[in-house]
C-alpha cells in the first residue's frame, strides 16, 4: 500500500440515520472525507445516481470505487481499518 | 445440546431478554437476522430514559454491546424459518440448522407492509423507498407517488413536498385515514393529488423507475401515471410467520399474548412490536423483553 491518504467522498444527505453513522465512522477512524450533501448539491446528486445506479444514501467513492450504503466491512477493508 | 432458552430477534425486545437470561444463567441462543430492525430508522430518540438524545443506530450499538458482555450464544445473519414441537421441547430451524430448546421467545418486531406487485422489488432502491426521511431530496422536482393515505404516508408526503414538483397519494380504501390536519396541510401545498379507492397493480420503468399503474376499484379502469418515485407506506407488518403452528395470531397478524407474555403454547413466548401489545414504543419492548424472559424462567423452574 502507498503512503497516499485515501480520496474518499461521501454523498449523503442530512436525515438520512446511516449517513450520520457512516461519517461517524469515518471520524472515529481519523479518515478525512469530503462531505457531499446531496440534497443541496443537486450536480453531485446527479453523478451520485449516475455512478451508483440507484437513489439510496449513503453512497461512498473511496479512490473511485462506489460503495452503496453503510457496508462498513468494504469500507474498512478498502481503508485498512481494522 | 439442548438450551434452556432460544430468543428469535435483535432489536429492543430480543436485546433485552438476552441480557436477562444471561444474568439468569439460563443456557440460551439468541437468533437473529440483524440488529434493530425500526429502530435503525430513527433519526433522533428523545425518550430514552437516561439519555437525552440519541440516533436509533447509536442505541441499538450500545444495547447489542451490552448484551456481548455476557456469555450468550449469538446467531447473526440467520432467519428463523421454522418452529415447530418435538416432544416436550422445541425445535428451531435456520436456512442451514436446526436447534432445540426448552421454551421460546417471539421477538422478531415488524417489517415494512409491502404491495407485492411487479416492479416493486426490481426498482428498491431505484425509486421505490420505504424511507422518505432518507430519500425524500432525491426526488427535487420530480413527481413522485405516496403508496397509503393513512398518517404515516401523510407524512411522507410531508417530506416529499418540500422536495418534488408534485405529489401523488394512492389509497386503497375511499377515504384516507389520517389526520385531517395533516390533509389540510398537504391540499395547501397545492402540489398534492389525492386518489382514493384505487389499487396499485404495478411500478414500472427501465433503469430508474418512471411510471405507476392503479386501478380504479370502482370502474375497473387502469391509469398511468408518470413519477419517478414511488414511496410505500402501508403499514407495518409482524414477522411470525414460522410460528404460526403454535402461536394465535390477531386480526392484523400480531401474536395474541396474556399479561405475562405468554402465547397459547405453554413455554412459547413472545415480546415487543410483534405482539398485540397496543403501544409500540422501544422502552415497551425493551421491558416486555425483560417480562418475558422472567415468565419463561418460572415456566422452567415448574417444569423442572
Amino acid at each position: 500500500m502507498s503512503e497516499e491518504k485515501p480520496k474518499v467522498r461521501i454523498f449523503s444527505t442530512p436525515t438520512c440515520p446511516y449517513c450520520v453513522a457512516l461519517k461517524n465512522h469515518l471520524k472515529e477512524h481519523n479518515v478525512e472525507f469530503e462531505d457531499i450533501d446531496v440534497a443541496q448539491d443537486l450536480v453531485a446528486q446527479k453523478e451520485m445516481i449516475e455512478r451508483s445506479g440507484q437513489y439510496g444514501v449513503p453512497v461512498a467513492d473511496i479512490n473511485g470505487e462506489i460503495i452503496i450504503g453503510f457496508n462498513q466491512e468494504r469500507i474498512n477493508q478498502l481503508l485498512g481499518i481494522k | 445440546m439442548i438450551y434452556d432458552l432460544i430468543i428469535i430477534g435483535g432489536g429492543p425486545a430480543g436485546i433485552t431478554a438476552g441480557i436477562y437470561a444471561a444474568r439468569k444463567k439460563l443456557k440460551t441462543l439468541l437468533i437473529t437476522k440483524e440488529w434493530g430492525g425500526q429502530i435503525t430508522k430513527a433519526v433522533d430518540i428523545e425518550n430514552w430514559p437516561g439519555t437525552k438524545k440519541i440516533s436509533g443506530i447509536d442505541l441499538i450499538q450500545q444495547m447489542t454491546g451490552h448484551l456481548k458482555q455476557f456469555e450468550i450464544e449469538i446467531k447473526e445473519g440467520k432467519e428463523v424459518i421454522d418452529l415447530d414441537r418435538r416432544k416436550e421441547n422445541f425445535i428451531i430451524r435456520d436456512n442451514d440448522q436446526e436447534y432445540e430448546s426448552k421454551s421460546v421467545i417471539i421477538a422478531t418486531g415488524k417489517v415494512p407492509r409491502l404491495l407485492n406487485i411487479p416492479g416493486e422489488n426490481e426498482f428498491k432502491g431505484k425509486g421505490v423507498s420505504i424511507c422518505s426521511t432518507c430519500d425524500a431530496p432525491m426526488f427535487k422536482d420530480k413527481d413522485v407517488a405516496v403508496a397509503g393515505g393513512g398518517n404515516a404516508g401523510f407524512n411522507v408526503a410531508l417530506d416529499m413536498i418540500k422536495y418534488a414538483k408534485k405529489v401523488y397519494i394512492l389509497e386503497f380504501f375511499p377515504e384516507t385515514k389520517g389526520d385531517p390536519i395533516t390533509k389540510d396541510k398537504l391540499a395547501q401545498s397545492g402540489i398534492v393529488e389525492f386518489i382514493t379507492n384505487v389499487s396499485i397493480k404495478e411500478i414500472k420503468g427501465t433503469k430508474f423507475v418512471e411510471s405507476l399503474i392503479y386501478e380504479d376499484r370502482k370502474t375497473g379502469k387502469d391509469f398511468e401515471i408518470n413519477v419517478a418515485g414511488v414511496f410505500i407506506s402501508i403499514g407495518m407488518m409482524p414477522k411470525v410467520g414460522f410460528a404460526q403452528k403454535l402461536i394465535d395470531l390477531n386480526k392484523i397478524g400480531e401474536v395474541i399474548i396474556d399479561k405475562d407474555n405468554n402465547t397459547k403454547t405453554p413455554g412459547v413466548f413472545a415480546a415487543g412490536d410483534i405482539t398485540d401489545i397496543k403501544y409500540e414504543q422501544i422502552v415497551i419492548a425493551c421491558g416486555e423483553g425483560a417480562k418475558a424472559v422472567l415468565a419463561a424462567t418460572d415456566y422452567l423452574k415448574n417444569k423442572a
